[in-house]
């Protein structure tokens, strides 16, 4: 691994924001549906669930399986 | 004509509550069932994945319904109805299709091959790309990257040096990663935590501030 600034700049930015609390991708995983409908009823998810809502920031595969998930329902629940 | 009618009409709303899948889900399964679910998350799963499949979207999101019933079946006793019981089976759909999609999309990179290619016994030692100072990085920079390097390899073990060159800096995703690190999902962001978490201690001991040196970069 060869560091460089663009790389350090990344490191040090999730050191910085690393928090002692976080869950990992099964919580996750366990809580996604209860998140995704609160989005889909227009709740706040930050308040209801901030766990899992800082798991998704940090955790690229998640959030893309949050976002697929959220485009699902979408089109199975709203459209005719 | 009116009876088959009225008989579509009771197949379709046969299932409103999460009760009613439950109970046609579990033993005795009831293949009316399985049949509706398997429509409902390939309808759902049609549009939400034509971006990520360039050929024969009908057939993958088939296969995916397919393997994710089979989970939903096997799983159903863990639904603790908290949700639509679809949703909850449209969840399993999605992790279940987008990981197939990922281990294919990088099924010949190898993590192994992110190694410097050099005899050093440590795969994954740290170096700055050049640690002189230069007209693009001034002493103190270079002084920085130095240091960020020397806490790396003093905190970090091999395995976890691994992991944040395969996710962060080549940003692999993390099924991918744990298949070959021959570990799961979870454990593995579980490592990185731990490593950033090492970091950070280590930081706040030596009275370094990240944000002071992320200003100074």
């Amino acid at each position: 691994m060869e560091l460089t600034k663009k790389i350090i700049r990344k490191l040090l930015t999730a050191v910085k924001t690393t928090k002692p609390e976080e869950i990992g991708c099964d919580d996750c995983f366990e809580e996604l549906q209860i998140f995704v409908e609160l989005e889909l009823s227009g709740n706040s998810m930050q308040d209801a669930k901030p766990l899992v809502q800082d798991h998704l920031e940090r955790c690229k595969d998640c959030k893309e399986e949050y976002q697929v998930l959220l485009a699902a329902l979408n089109s199975l629940y709203n459209s005719p | 004509m009116f009876n088959w009618f009225k008989r579509r009409r009771n197949e379709d709303t046969s299932y409103e509550t999460n009760e009613d899948w439950v109970k046609a889900l579990s033993a005795p399964v009831d293949e009316k069932a399985v049949g509706l679910l398997r429509k409902k998350l390939i309808r759902g799963l049609k549009p939400a994945l034509y971006k990520y499949v360039d050929r024969e979207l009908d057939q993958f999101v088939e296969d995916v319904a397919q393997d994710a019933l089979i989970k939903i079946l096997d799983n159903i006793h863990s639904f603790r109805g908290e949700s639509k019981l679809t949703t909850w089976a449209m969840k399993i759909a999605v992790r279940e299709g987008l990981t197939e999609l990922r281990l294919k999309k990088y099924d010949d990179i190898s993590i192994e091959d992110l190694k410097p290619d050099d005899d050093s016994r440590e795969v994954f030692s740290l170096s700055v790309a050049s640690s002189e100072p230069s007209p693009e990085r001034s002493v103190h920079e270079s002084q920085l990257m130095e240091k960020m390097m020397k806490i790396m390899n003093e905190e970090l073990t091999e395995k976890q040096k691994k992991a944040i060159d395969a996710l962060m800096i080549e940003g692999l995703p993390i099924s991918v990663v744990a298949k070959q690190m021959d570990t799961n999902r979870n454990a593995l962001y579980k490592l990185v935590h731990d490593a950033r978490l090492k970091l950070k201690n280590r930081f706040e001991l030596e009275g370094i501030n990240p944000e002071h040196m992320l200003n100074d970069l």
